[in-house]
């Protein structure tokens, strides 16, 4: 993996070289502010840096069960304001009783995204994005996809602050969500020497959303103090239905509540992970991440967009 | 182990990065936001996370009816570049909104908006 390193050492030249460039990110819809959810992407196109998140899934339901951590990162850089891409590599290990650990690198990721609409008024937000898994760039040994998958994807995120006055408790709530529609580049993988069909597949979610800012900040001021009056409430819904090729509609996914503290330069986020069925797991699984507001961090560099003010 | 070592160097670099500035988010308000006072304030007092570029900055105050009751521009508070003031005449009893945008010194645009009652 030494190809490896020297891309890590490379991300993080270029990160302190890039030119300057003008302008500002940050997940604003009017008032609302989108944090960055830690499982379902946001609506938001921004330069910002997930470094790291670490998620401990879920034992599967296999027996002996498979016990999967990831070890990953996001980069998210603005070609414009409203155009930008991410790309994330991650790093797993599995492990199971009776059965030697492996790990290695899972297929990068490349997200190229467009913001195609935002309603100020009523905390409306809307993009467009293409997730792209490149197969054949993560580590054989275990068992990283051969082929691509193109993901086809919307983005959403709606604040309830324009709810009536009668209706103040609840503005704070907001919801995120996406869609997108997984398409295998070519039907067969033969990792493994194995050849095998995956299917299409529909990935769908969405976030719910209390926040403490907002409550304070627009709605009414209850004295919150430090650290508490920068916390939101989360619950985040990611889920996949296989549609052919034998998934016979199969749902996978998760339900997972947690806190997210959004800071000035960063945020903390931790959630517990809960399979919705046995096709997904068993037990509690967990994640943590810690995301870097570039464009509050470096406002004249990396924390601009290429092009465009 | 090396190789995700590797990613968890780059947060140390990124949390000491120095000078760095922020968006301005509203911190607290005189009075309150969501707040009944029960005597009208001379001004209103903004106060953000942030210092802020008063001559780029506005903030108004609205009545239940849409008009403006603030007597002037918001000013900067002379000792404070947090602080935004907007004077207002005495105001009678009723419900208002405040509307505020405000240009951070990095050059980072917020706005935001809250109600507050003035009761008998």
């Amino acid at each position: 993996m030494r190809r490896t390193h020297w891309s890590a050492a490379g991300f993080a030249v270029a990160l302190l070289m890039l030119p300057a460039a003008d302008a500002s990110a940050h997940g604003f819809a009017g008032n609302r502010f989108f944090p960055a959810t830690l499982q379902i992407d946001d609506p938001n196109v921004a330069d910002e840096l997930s470094l790291p998140t670490l998620t401990l899934n879920p034992p599967s339901s296999d027996q002996p069960s498979v016990e999967e951590f990831d070890i990953s990162a996001e980069f998210s850089k603005r070609i414009t304001e409203n155009f930008g891409f991410s790309i994330s590599p991650t790093w797993s290990r599995f492990s199971a009783k009776g059965s030697p650990t492996v790990s290695g690198w899972q297929n990068l990721e490349l997200t190229p995204k467009y913001k195609v609409y935002v309603n100020e008024p009523h905390e409306f937000m809307l993009s467009v994005g293409v997730e792209t898994e490149l197969g054949g760039t993560g580590s054989k040994s275990i068992g990283a996809d051969r082929v691509s998958t193109v993901t086809p994807t919307i983005y959403f995120g709606k604040g309830l602050g324009d709810l009536p006055d009668s209706w103040d408790w609840a503005r704070p709530f907001a919801v995120t969500g996406v869609i997108g529609y997984g398409i295998p580049w070519g039907a067969t993988n033969t990792t493994d020497g194995e050849p095998t069909t995956r299917p299409n597949t529909l990935g769908w979610g969405f976030t719910l959303q209390y926040s403490i800012p907002y409550l304070q900040g627009y709605v009414r001021d209850l004295g919150i103090g430090a650290p508490f009056n920068r916390l939101i409430a989360v619950v985040e819904f990611n889920m996949e239905t296989a549609l052919n090729r034998g998934g016979n509609g199969q749902t996978t996914g998760t339900i997972s509540p947690g806190l997210i503290w959004a800071g000035q330069y960063y945020q903390v986020g931790a959630e517990m992970i809960v399979p919705v069925n046995r096709a997904t797991g068993h037990g509690i699984g967990g994640i943590l991440q810690l995301h870097f507001y570039l464009d509050d961090i470096f406002p004249q560099s990396i924390g601009k967009p290429i092009f465009g003010p | 182990m090396r190789r995700p070592t590797l990613i968890l160097a780059l947060p140390a670099l990124l949390l000491g990065a120095s000078a760095a500035l922020a968006h301005a988010f509203l911190d607290h308000a005189v009075p309150a936001v969501g707040s009944t006072v029960h005597q009208s304030p001379a001004e209103v007092r903004l106060r953000f996370t942030e210092a802020i570029e008063a001559a780029l900055s506005t903030a108004r105050v609205e009545d239940a009816a849409g008009h403006t009751v603030s007597t002037g521009p918001a000013k900067a508070d002379a000792g404070d570049r947090q602080v935004l003031v907007v004077p207002v005449s005495a105001l009678p009893a009723g419900s208002y909104k405040v509307f505020w945008r405000v240009l951070s010194v990095d050059t980072h645009v917020t706005t935001g908006n809250f109600r507050f009652t003035v009761a008998p």
